[in-house]
């Protein structure tokens, strides 16, 4: 039988990255094929490949539709071709109604202006297909996320495509909503189409589909046949990879509790229910804590509350020092010896077009400065010892940030945290994006922070870090703790944890 | 921080001067009289006191389009105050100086805490200001002193200082320039020629000066802010924070920057700025009517952008700032020897405040 649709030998390089290094990868009519593997493998950029957001030409390697050669020059021509993708951010006008939504850009026509009423008669017509009882009418910012997730899929089926690709559907619905969008899945397959699906969630996975692809490192490693591999063979191939010597983790004797949670809840907004709930962890003097999880399992959350800059505390306690501190600011935060590294240094740690100085500087003016001015000279001195210290590798202090390798730029991001002299050290994803030499030197500052009794609290999303630095390991999912680990974790036990499998 | 090096925009905006100077001289010969020089200083002396405050806005990535009615309601205050109820001069100018740090405080709070944008807030400003104007001063003309009088409203714009006081401060500035040179640490030689040139400058400045009646009081004002500012922005946590909040507003959060706190400071320095404009420019009217501030706002931008400060935040520089102010004052000055008429100006004036908001997008890099 000839695969809806086909990918050969597909190979994805931006500036620096390689995204894919040769995915091969079919999809059958009638099928559901899951695509899996961790953050990072490969799976978003496939099916950026698969559905023309990354047009024919960017990319090596052969598409395939009904084996025939396809060049998808956007996504409008992708979906010419019966191929449609549904995204994690949805794009529905909210101000507009349904109706209106299901046919933007292709709304029916009498003369120059819109057929309202058959363009009505036509989205009830559509809803009903589904038993979905949603007043065409009604704007869609009144609809919940659920709703909204399933109207994109018919806003896709309306345009007779062949081959649907959905990623992370579900991760935004209730067990009912998700629920429902899986019987409409299960009704789609039985009409013949091809449905590519990515999931976190491996329950979801065995419970739908028919085919597993398994990402990693962007290469598919291995396309297996879900009744006959488990969730074990699955996570298995996901990480698969050796353990190098590229964790020189040297341990600390872990002294008193620096920095504790007892039972903490953490709304986003006043009045909303808790996102992050009963945590409740605890991080010794010369201790590093690691903190894993999937994407959006609240790690980040966690840090930016504790650092002063998300949520609404609804519940428990956060004691520094055996002290309790009570909800405040970033400023506080900074004086109370607590420092974070934020995940995505662009946008939430660097001044790009400011000089190096400026930034390593920026935490700590309020110490550098007398009664009213900045001693420049100071500032000169601790600048520079930052900087050779980190063996930041740029022209000097005045070279614009901006112009500095992600490694270097990271380096500057953690020489602005030690500037400060924190007794707690919070790190969100510290190597993201960072080449291998400067993630051992980056490594190297957290043995020397945790053999100086600071604590630190370690976000990462790549296991094998997780693993090699971390005396403790936590898991989270959905905002809450589901596992604790010592150092001898394996990748599977840490991935069973986050998944919830 | 960092050596200043010749940018395009610094070259530009030289050329811009030099030109500016050369096309009115030879139209106009009182151009470059001594009296025309010192008006010319006058006018130059509220523009940029005024581009100076919007600096301060402006870094954090803000905007205050409220700044000429502002400046017209604080002097009509002042006035009213003096003419209709005999006030004290000094204390009429005190109360408006207040009135002014307490409505640009309401509006940064407006900005800051509850996130209206400050083209909003502001532009609202522009409209209730204006309004307020023409009521305080009852659509009619009000002078700055009771008939035949002088008073300290009066003098900011005509009093000058003595020829032989001048040449003290002369001095002074001479002393100061040389002492901050010296004292700084590293290689003496790159800070020798700006120097010697800044000296240059301020000589020449006062010979000028001296040879019509002195140096005009809104010159040692202007000369006094400007040091202020420049202190403020390259020595004060108070300034990097600006910088900071104007180029990545959450990583500055994340710094521990106290964004809303350095944003609401950096609007009540703008109703200083708008009060001392507002009193200058009233003074040098002779009077509040109802066209006193007029455009003042655009004028203040201009010379920002001109002078080098990005729009979107995170860059500008004082100086910068005031060979702005600089350009934007030589040409209406220089159009008003030449009798251009005052339909043209605005035209003009436009067209500038275009080309160099176009210049900064193309010249802005990032």
């Amino acid at each position: 039988m000839t695969p809806l649709l086909e990918a050969r030998g597909v190979v994805k390089r931006f500036p620096g990255v390689v995204a894919l290094s040769g995915v091969s990868f079919d999809l059958r009519a009638g099928e559901l094929h899951a695509l899996c593997g961790e953050n990072g493998a490969g799976k978003s950029t496939l099916i950026k490949v698969l559905s023309g957001v990354h047009p024919a030409g960017s990319y090596e390697g052969e598409l395939l539709v009904g084996g025939r050669p396809a060049s998808f020059a956007s996504v409008r021509a992708a979906e010419r071709a019966g191929v449609a993708a549904i995204c994690q951010e949805l794009a529905l006008v909210p101000e507009m109604s349904v109706a209106e939504n299901l046919f933007l850009g292709d709304e029916p026509r009498r003369g120059p202006l819109i057929d309202y009423p058959s363009m009505r008669s036509a989205a009830k017509a559509l809803l009903g297909r589904f038993s979905l009882s949603i007043d065409p009418d009604l704007p869609v910012r009144e609809l919940g996320t659920g709703v909204k997730q399933l109207l994109e899929i018919l806003k896709a089926l309306r345009k007779e495509s062949k081959v649907l690709i959905l990623d992370e559907p579900t991760a935004a619905l209730t067990a009912s909503e998700a629920g429902r969008l899986m019987d409409i899945l299960r009704d789609l397959r039985q009409r013949g189409m091809g449905l590519v699906y990515i999931s976190h969630r491996l329950e979801e996975v065995f419970a739908l589909a028919d085919r597993v692809t398994v990402l990693r490192d962007g290469a598919s490693v291995a396309t297996l046949t879900a009744a006959e591999a488990g969730p074990e063979t699955v996570i298995r191939h996901m990480v698969g990879r050796a353990l190098t010597e590229l964790f020189p983790r040297r341990a600390a004797h872990p002294g008193r509790p620096r920095l504790e949670f007892r039972s903490l809840s953490v709304a986003p907004a006043p009045g909303r229910p808790p996102f992050l709930k009963d945590v409740s962890l605890s991080v010794r003097a010369g201790e590093v804590v690691g903190l894993g999880g999937l994407m959006g399992a609240g790690r980040t959350e966690l840090l930016m509350h504790l650092f002063g800059a998300w949520g609404v505390r609804v519940g428990g306690e956060v004691l520094l020092d055996g002290a309790p501190l009570p909800p405040g600011a970033p400023p506080e935060r900074l004086a109370k010896g607590l420092a974070l590294v934020s995940e995505d240094r662009r946008r939430f740690g660097l001044f790009l077009d400011q000089a190096v100085g400026f930034n390593l500087s920026l935490s700590s003016l309020s110490r550098l400065s007398g009664r009213a001015l900045l001693d420049l000279a100071a500032e000169a001195e601790d600048n520079a010892a930052q900087f050779g210290s980190l063996r930041v590798k740029a022209p000097g202090l005045s070279a614009r940030v901006g112009g500095l390798s992600g490694g270097n730029q990271q380096k500057v991001v953690l020489g602005r945290v030690l500037m400060t002299g924190p007794g707690v050290v919070l790190l969100d994803e510290p190597t993201r994006g960072v080449d291998v030499g400067a993630k051992v030197e980056i490594y190297e500052v957290i043995n020397r922070l945790s053999a100086d009794g600071k604590a630190v609290l370690l976000v990462s999303s790549e296991l094998p870090e997780l693993i090699g630095m971390s005396d403790r390991i936590l898991m989270m999912r959905e905002g809450r703790l589901t596992g604790e680990f010592g150092r001898g974790a394996s990748q599977e036990d840490l991935l069973t944890a986050a998944m919830g499998k | 921080m960092d050596q200043q090096r010749l940018s395009p925009r610094a070259v530009s905006s030289a050329a811009a001067l030099i030109a500016l100077v050369a096309v009115f001289s030879a139209l106009s010969p009182q151009f470059l009289s001594p009296r025309n020089l010192s008006m010319l200083a006058i006018e130059l002396s509220t523009t940029a006191l005024l581009a100076l405050g919007m600096l301060l806005v402006i870094l954090p990535g803000h905007i205050d389009l409220s700044a000429g009615s502002g400046a017209g309601l604080l002097g009509g205050i002042a006035s009213v105050l003096v003419f209709k109820h005999g006030w004290p001069a000094p204390a009429a100018l005190l109360l408006a100086l207040a009135v002014g740090l307490l409505l640009w405080r309401s509006m940064g709070w407006l900005i800051v805490r509850e996130r209206v944008p400050a083209f909003i807030i502001t532009l609202g400003g522009l409209l209730v200001f204006k309004g307020l104007f023409w009521l305080v001063i009852h659509n009619s003309t009000v002078p700055v002193a009771p008939g035949g009088q002088t008073n300290l409203y009066a003098a900011l714009t005509t009093w000058y200082l003595p020829k032989a006081a001048g040449w003290a401060l002369l001095l002074a500035a001479w002393a100061l320039l040389a002492w901050d040179g010296f004292k700084a640490k590293g290689d003496l030689e790159p800070r020798v020629l700006p120097r010697l040139v800044a000296s240059q400058a301020l000589l020449l400045g006062l010979l000028v000066a001296n040879a019509f009646r002195g140096v005009p009081l809104p010159v040692l004002i202007l000369a006094a802010a400007t040091l202020f500012v420049v202190v403020l922005t390259e020595l004060t946590p108070f300034g990097r924070w600006l910088y900071a909040i104007g180029g990545n507003e959450e990583a500055a959060v994340l710094s521990g920057v106290p964004v809303a706190k350095v944003v609401l400071g950096a609007f009540t320095l703008m109703g200083a700025f708008t009060a001392l404009t507002g009193f200058l420019q009233t003074a040098y009217a002779g009077a509040s009517t109802t066209t006193v501030g007029d455009l003042l706002e655009l004028d203040a931008v201009a010379a920002c952008v001109i002078g080098g400060t990005s729009l979107k935040g995170g860059r500008g520089t004082a100086l910068g700032v005031l060979s702005g102010a600089l350009i934007m004052t030589l040409l209406l000055n220089g159009m008003t020897l030449l009798a251009v008429s005052p339909e043209y100006k605005l035209v003009v004036r436009g067209l500038v405040l275009a080309l160099a908001v176009w210049l900064d997008t193309r010249l802005g890099g990032r």
